[in-house]
């Protein structure tokens, strides 16, 4: 079996395939969790989001959030979330949401104003109801590395950095191999299997095309801001039809506001547009008045990988992607498009990741004949070796119990220590920066790099001088050039106040101090310095 | 009450500089400034011009003067002149200044290794513009300090087409006494340590001994010393043997807080004051005269009376204009009107190239005050100096300290004439 796509869905198909005893390999473009999973708000769903306009989507989310709780408590902050009527909301739909959510069987506690003014003062205090609902705070990243972990502890293989870019077949049209190339070394290689399952997201139409199946995916770019702090300590959610700007996530020291919601033609389609921020804003200081005053650090998007499911049964299609359900759907392209063997998993919300894998693997465990239940809501997740603390105060200890040269500090704001910085290296020797970004926060600060870019840019040099690094590892100058660009790309749609500030003292460090525009297209090689 | 002649607001190397040289010349003069600026965030040396394929900085003030709204049009006149007196002012307070506008520009040695063009320097760091003949660069990092990257900096410029550089580049990475059990040490904290007298000699022979044979310029990174940096700098030269070239790198920056530091001790000196850690709260105006501003104090606010008021606030980096995200820019103490291209073409895609947004700033006649559309000026009594100025673009240009230099320069010689105040 090929899995292919690394972010929480292939995680969870790999490892799903994995427990049942299948062989599987899963292939990722990029990095893990670099895709959709990676660029999401955080939010593990209560389902009540969807309770009125997915009730389907919100039945899953209740369950699988359950079910997360138990297997990867150490991902998931358990911040609690509300829903709360603004002046602005429908009277309506604050009327018929607990009647909603009890039919979806999703807890909504009444919570009383005084109660939730003094848990969150900076709430609006023109909200006139408010609910209490399970939502939390989940971390993609840690999710889908515990969920790697688990399928290579089953016996599976992950890789990453290899685009797919062909699927070859049989007489009879039957999957026989996938064709990949290593987008470091360019190297390309032929893998044989029996079935493919395209866990690709907002890709998967790309992906089913290379087979010559067809597949029409509606990728929704969701937009989200990033503030330099928690504005409140629990998730809060407009009770609203679902909407731009209607719901604030406290991740790790900061809060998310997300999202927007636009069909795209290309999945990679990720830039947040200056209409996107403004609506955004607007939204939020509905929620937090003066919100769009607070530092805002950076702006990203993903794509949602919505799959219009009337294009099953020949309904007209919707023009909108807020209309279109989150639910899942697993479609077998040998019965679709006689492409025997390809499966794509499309739909879904990172919530359901487990559920969605669980939902592919019984169809195509069937399909071989394969009769061993799925276990992976049975099972916890391992907490990966020399595990990342989730709480920046345990980072905090951990910094201040270490000591010598390996606790300096290379990013302040996020606490990521030089311990950190090579242990991440040590477990995957051929990272970027922005792959150690995503395994250790390095960057994702109020200075977006600005100090810790140079230091770990030496550092990635350093380890490949001792020999180190893995020879598919970026160079030490292209990385830092290209941490620089990802890291101006999150902070151009919102610069403004302090943080255009911090840009160009950040633009100051790079060009006036350390001409970084001026460094040599690649660092030399030679090692005859000590 | 406090009544000055000019109140300066803010505190970088163009506010510092023009209330040296007013404070100097005999006027009642006021530093007001809500931090410490651009010296503690740059390299510490004076970059003047160096817009592509000039040869010198009068080259590129020339090529800048003919940049439409580009402050050297007028200015470069006053150059010569301000750098003159930085030179005085720097030689006083034995940091020294090397080199001048006439000279070529030589690439350089950063932190990183990449090689960046420069022509006046700060004494510590002039040996990189000395000609290399046979002499090798050896760049020396030092264990627990984070921001000198020797053997990272000597690949690149191993890999660097660096015409006419030293001989060989090397590097080693010594540990100083007394750091091992010291964690996320910056360069003030290094700096701090120069200046004592017995640790910097034991430091200085454990330098010492790494060196190998040869001829040799040792690059160190830029903590040598902040009060006694003139007695670290011989003292490094002598117990090393070679010379030595100072090395900037992140922020705080040593060379910056010596030069802020000399500048202040010059206008205190002189009788002025300088308060910094306040910002303007209040400014009392009288039609197109300001008549005083009002700063933060101690539990309560300081009024500050004058006949002029120099505004020197920096562009966006040092705060001095503010951006809404409607893409609105404020000019922060008085409200003048700031230049700047539409919202969707301030930047480029890449953050390493020029950004039309730099040029942003306050629009100003031949005697620096500030002016509206109609090219008029907008306010009598003030002066706009620095890189608070639109129409330069220091990141690009290279020119932020030649700017802030001949504006303060130009601005301190005619307020200095009684005539102009009234």
């Amino acid at each position: 079996m090929v899995v292919i796509g690394g972010g929480a869905t292939g995680a969870g198909v790999l490892r799903d395939l994995a427990m049942r005893g299948l062989t599987a390999t899963l292939m990722e473009r990029g990095d893990f969790t670099s895709g959709t999973s990676g660029r999401y708000h955080g939010l593990l769903h209560s389902g009540a989001r969807y309770v009125e306009s997915d009730p389907l989507s919100a039945r899953h989310c209740i369950e699988e959030n359950a079910v997360l709780r138990r297997i990867a408590p150490g991902t998931i902050e358990a911040t609690g979330g509300y829903f709360v009527a603004t002046p602005d909301d429908p009277d309506d739909y604050l009327d018929r949401f607990p009647a909603a959510c009890a039919a979806a069987g999703i807890d909504a506690e009444p919570v009383a104003l005084d109660e939730l003014f003094r848990a969150e003062p900076l709430l609006n205090r023109g909200i006139r109801a408010a609910y209490r609902v399970q939502d939390a705070s989940l971390e993609p990243w840690e999710l889908v590395d515990a969920t790697l972990a688990s399928a290579l502890e089953h016996g599976a293989t992950a890789h990453r950095y290899r685009p797919v870019i062909g699927i070859e077949r049989g007489p009879a049209g039957e999957i026989r191999a996938v064709r990949t190339r290593d987008a470091r070394s360019g190297e390309e290689a032929t893998v044989a299997c029996r079935a493919i399952v395209s866990a690709s997201g907002a890709w998967a139409g790309q992906v089913a095309a290379l087979a010559g199946a067809t597949l029409h995916m509606s990728p929704g770019k969701g937009s989200m801001l990033v503030f330099n702090r928690r504005l409140t300590s629990a998730v809060v959610n407009r009770l609203a039809p679902p909407g731009d700007g209607d719901i604030l996530v406290p991740v790790h020291t900061v809060c998310i506001l997300g999202t927007t919601d636009i069909t795209v033609e290309d999945p990679d389609d990720a830039r947040v547009t200056a209409d996107e921020v403004r609506a955004l804003l607007a939204e939020g200081d509905r929620l937090v008045p003066g919100m769009s005053g607070a530092r805002v650090l950076r702006a990203y998007a993903g794509s949602r990988p919505l799959y219009d499911a009337a294009e099953l049964d020949g309904r007209a299609q919707h023009d909108d992607s807020r209309e279109i359900s989150r639910a899942h759907h697993v479609i077998d392209h040998g019965a679709r498009d006689g492409v025997g063997g390809l499966w794509s998993i499309v739909g879904g919300k990172l919530t359901t990741y487990r559920l969605m894998a669980r939902d592919t693997v019984d169809a195509v465990a069937q399909s071989l004949g394969n009769k061993k239940p799925c276990r992976t809501a049975d099972e916890v997740l391992p907490v990966p070796a020399g595990s990342r603390a989730y709480w920046l105060g345990d980072r905090l200890a951990a910094v201040e119990a270490d000591g010598g040269g390996d606790a300096d500090l290379v990013c302040e704001c996020e606490l990521v220590t030089r311990a950190r910085l090579t242990h991440a290296l040590d477990e995957r020797s051929d990272s970027s920066l922005d792959d150690l970004r995503r395994t250790t926060r390095l960057g994702m600060g109020p200075c977006q790099g600005a100090f810790c870019i140079p230091r770990a840019t030496a550092t990635l040099d350093a380890r490949r001088a001792d020999g180190r690094l893995d020879d598919a590892a970026p160079d030490a100058n292209d990385a830092l050039r290209a941490f620089a660009a990802e890291r101006f790309r999150g902070t151009r749609p919102i610069a403004w106040g302090d943080q255009l500030t911090e840009l160009w003292l950040s633009a100051g460090i790079f060009r006036g101090t350390l001409a970084a525009d001026a460094l040599p297209p690649s660092a030399g090689r030679d090692d005859a310095t000590r | 009450m406090p009544r000055a002649d000019v109140v300066v607001i803010g505190a970088g190397l163009a506010g510092l500089s023009c209330a040296a040289e007013l404070a100097a010349g005999g006027a009642r003069v006021c530093v007001a400034a809500a931090g410490y600026a651009s010296t503690h965030w740059t390299h510490g040396g004076v970059d003047v011009a160096a817009p592509a394929a000039a040869k010198t900085s009068r080259e590129g003030v020339t090529t800048l003067a003919a940049v439409d709204g580009h402050p050297y049009a007028w200015l470069a006149g006053s150059l010569d002149a301000a750098i003159a007196a930085h030179r005085t002012r720097m030689e006083t307070a034995a940091i020294g200044v090397v080199g001048t506008i006439d000279d070529p520009l030589v690439a350089i040695p950063t932190a990183i290794g990449a090689l960046r063009p420069a022509a006046i320097l700060p004494a510590a760091q002039a040996p990189a513009l000395r000609p290399w003949g046979g002499d090798g660069l050896l760049l020396v990092g030092i264990g627990r300090y984070r921001d000198a990257w020797a053997s990272y900096a000597a690949r690149n410029l191993r890999a660097s087409a660096w015409a006419d550089g030293p001989r060989e580049v090397r590097a080693v990475e010594v540990d100083l006494p007394d750091l091992a059990e010291l964690n996320n040490l910056n360069a003030p904290s290094l700096a701090r340590r120069f200046d004592d007298a017995a640790w910097r000699a034991r430091a200085l022979r454990t330098i010492a001994a790494r060196i190998p044979v040869g001829a040799w310029r040792i690059g160190l990174p830029a903590v040598l010393g902040v009060e006694a940096h003139a007695a670290v700098l011989e003292e490094a030269r002598s117990a090393l043997g070679h010379d030595v070239v100072e090395l900037p790198s992140l922020p705080p920056s040593v060379p910056g807080m010596r030069l802020a530091a000399a500048l202040e001790r010059q206008i205190l000196a002189a009788d002025g004051r300088v308060q910094v850690g306040f910002d303007v709260v209040e400014v009392e105006r009288d039609r197109r005269r300001i008549i005083a501003i009002h700063t933060e104090a101690a539990s309560r606010t300081l009024r500050l009376v004058a006949d002029a008021f120099v505004l020197a606030t920096g562009g966006i980096g040092g705060t001095g204009v503010r951006a809404h995200p409607d893409g609105r820019l404020e000019e922060r103490v008085l409200g003048l009107p700031v230049a700047a291209p539409p919202r969707d073409r301030w930047f480029s895609e890449d953050p390493l190239v020029p950004h039309p947004l730099e040029a942003a700033g306050i629009v100003v006649d031949d005697v620096h005050r500030p002016v509206g559309d109609d090219r008029m000026p907008l306010l009598d009594n003030v002066r706009v100096i620095g890189s608070a100025l639109a129409g330069m673009r220091y990141l690009s240009e290279r020119c932020g300290d030649g700017v802030a230099l001949a504006s303060a320069h130009h601005v301190a010689s005619s307020l200095a004439r009684p005539a102009v105040a009234a």
